[in-house]
């Protein structure tokens, strides 16, 4: 039983729920996918295209795995040949085109959560729900699924996450919300770590782009960006014509 | 919704579990009609066995799917569309088989005195009347409404007799304006009991599907 809930999750963001067992991780999830309908109050603004992924996924579908894709995909609005093309990416994607043609109830665990992962990824999903979608997939489709998150959030995709290993997609996640007590405790978007950046340009050159950016004292301008962009911000400085001189570079905690 | 029905006939054609009721059925049917019966009887008796036939059907077709799939399909179309997609492709097996039933009470039938296209209609519409009945039957006895197995049998079991027997269900309606008729001579049009059914069909159906998307 959950009460007294707001949460908004914008578009693009990686929401991570965490929580106690059986406090309420998979009931919000549930909720936030639209399988439940809450008993009091709304949920709005929910893209058209949904995808979850249960924990588990002990499907015994009487269908071989590239057709229940393909039946999902078109229950996600996809046209046929676009559904059986998307399936047959999707499995091959994460390591599964073998068993394409394999009946549902003859897969193993890890592979069926593999065709779970694959049905909620057909459709690009606006918003992407996983309740410990990892559990059961070997360390390639763990890492695939990884990418897969970010390239859904890269697309503008909101995804909301429950795992109970704490390193996943670690340092990624925009925020980090606690159930506790049957409500939801709002966590502070966590920064990650920055780098800051001191360089000297070229006399009456123009600033680099972008935000963070401000002047050093003792000449040049001091860069500051998340680290996971700052391999991408030297390459443009050091590839710049005329390129800029890179005096330092620094981590910040 | 195209999609999910085909989704969902798709499970139940190839779980097989469909060939216990309608072998059933067609027993009930090789049991109760005779070449040379009146055709409008063997209408009517096609009909009535398609009342507990169709609740069945429904049952395993909302069942058909298990949790973990389900929870998959609902967040991609909603839990409501999920439901009624699963109960239309009931119905819709069960109408197959009711109609597969009422050609052969027609061929074999004795068609003198209703004529044939006469009873064709009036077998066709007790048909509809029957599986619309029998799908809300279907509908109310299973899951998300009845959710334990035991009571769902028990209850389908119970609802199909009551449909049978109470004065004011459609499906006796049916059936009854049939086999009165078939004394007299003359095709009835039981299309009174059809709408019944149909509103019955439709709320008990909505009444389903609502009660998916709440937390069980």
């Amino acid at each position: 039983m959950l009460r007294g809930i707001t949460l908004e999750l914008p578009r693009g963001a990686l929401v991570r729920i965490e929580g106690g067992n059986g406090g309420g991780k998979s009931t919000l999830l549930r909720l936030l996918a639209g399988i439940d309908a809450p008993t009091e109050g709304r949920i709005t603004g929910r893209p058209p295209r949904t995808g979850y992924v249960p924990e588990r996924f002990p499907a015994a579908l009487p269908l071989t795995a590239a057709s229940y894709l393909t039946h999902l995909g078109r229950v996600h609005g996809l046209p046929r040949a676009e559904a059986a093309r998307r399936a047959a990416d999707r499995l091959e994607r994460f390591g599964a085109a073998a068993y394409a043609r394999t009946p549902m109830v003859e897969l193993s665990k890890g592979s069926s959560q593999k065709v779970a992962v694959a049905q909620a990824l057909l459709a690009e999903p606006g918003l992407l729900v996983l309740d410990e979608a990892w559990t059961g997939l070997d360390a390639p489709a763990r890492a695939e699924l990884d990418r897969a998150v970010a390239e859904r959030t890269a697309a503008g995709g909101t995804v909301v996450f429950v795992d109970h290993d704490p390193r996943r997609l670690a340092g990624a996640a925009d925020a980090h919300h606690r159930i506790e007590g049957g409500t939801l405790v709002p966590g502070s978007v966590t920064a990650g770590p920055r780098v800051r950046i001191h360089a000297v340009g070229p006399p009456g050159g123009p600033l680099p782009p972008g935000p963070g950016v401000a002047p050093a004292p003792g000449g040049g301008v001091l860069l500051t960006v998340d680290a996971e962009h700052s391999d991408a911000l030297l390459r443009e400085l050091l590839t710049a014509r005329p390129p800029w001189h890179i005096r330092t570079v620094e981590e910040l905690r | 919704m195209t999609a999910l029905l085909r989704y969902q006939g798709a499970l139940l054609l190839r779980s097989q579990r469909w060939l216990a009721p309608l072998i059933t059925y067609a027993a009930f049917v090789a049991a109760g009609i005779r070449p040379g019966d009146p055709a409008l009887d063997s209408l009517g008796f096609a009909a009535a066995g398609l009342v507990p036939t169709t609740a069945w059907l429904v049952r395993i077709s909302v069942t058909g799917e298990p949790d973990a799939a389900r929870d998959c399909t609902a967040a991609a179309a909603g839990p409501v569309r999920v439901h009624a997609a699963a109960l239309l492709t009931g119905l819709a097996g069960a109408l197959l088989a009711g109609a597969a039933a009422a050609a052969v009470a027609l061929l074999i039938g004795d068609r003198a005195g209703a004529g044939a296209g006469p009873a064709a209609l009036a077998g066709a519409l007790a048909v509809a009347a029957c599986a619309l009945t029998g799908a809300a039957v279907g509908a109310l006895c299973s899951r998300p409404l009845v959710r334990r197995r035991g009571y769902a049998v028990l209850a389908g079991t119970l609802g199909s007799l009551l449909a049978w027997l109470l004065a004011f269900s459609p499906a006796r309606g049916a059936v009854s304006a049939l086999v009165t008729a078939a004394r007299s001579g003359t095709a009835p049009l039981p299309l009174a009991p059809l709408a019944g059914a149909l509103l019955l069909a439709a709320a008990a159906g909505a009444a389903a599907s609502l009660t998916a998307a709440r937390r069980s």
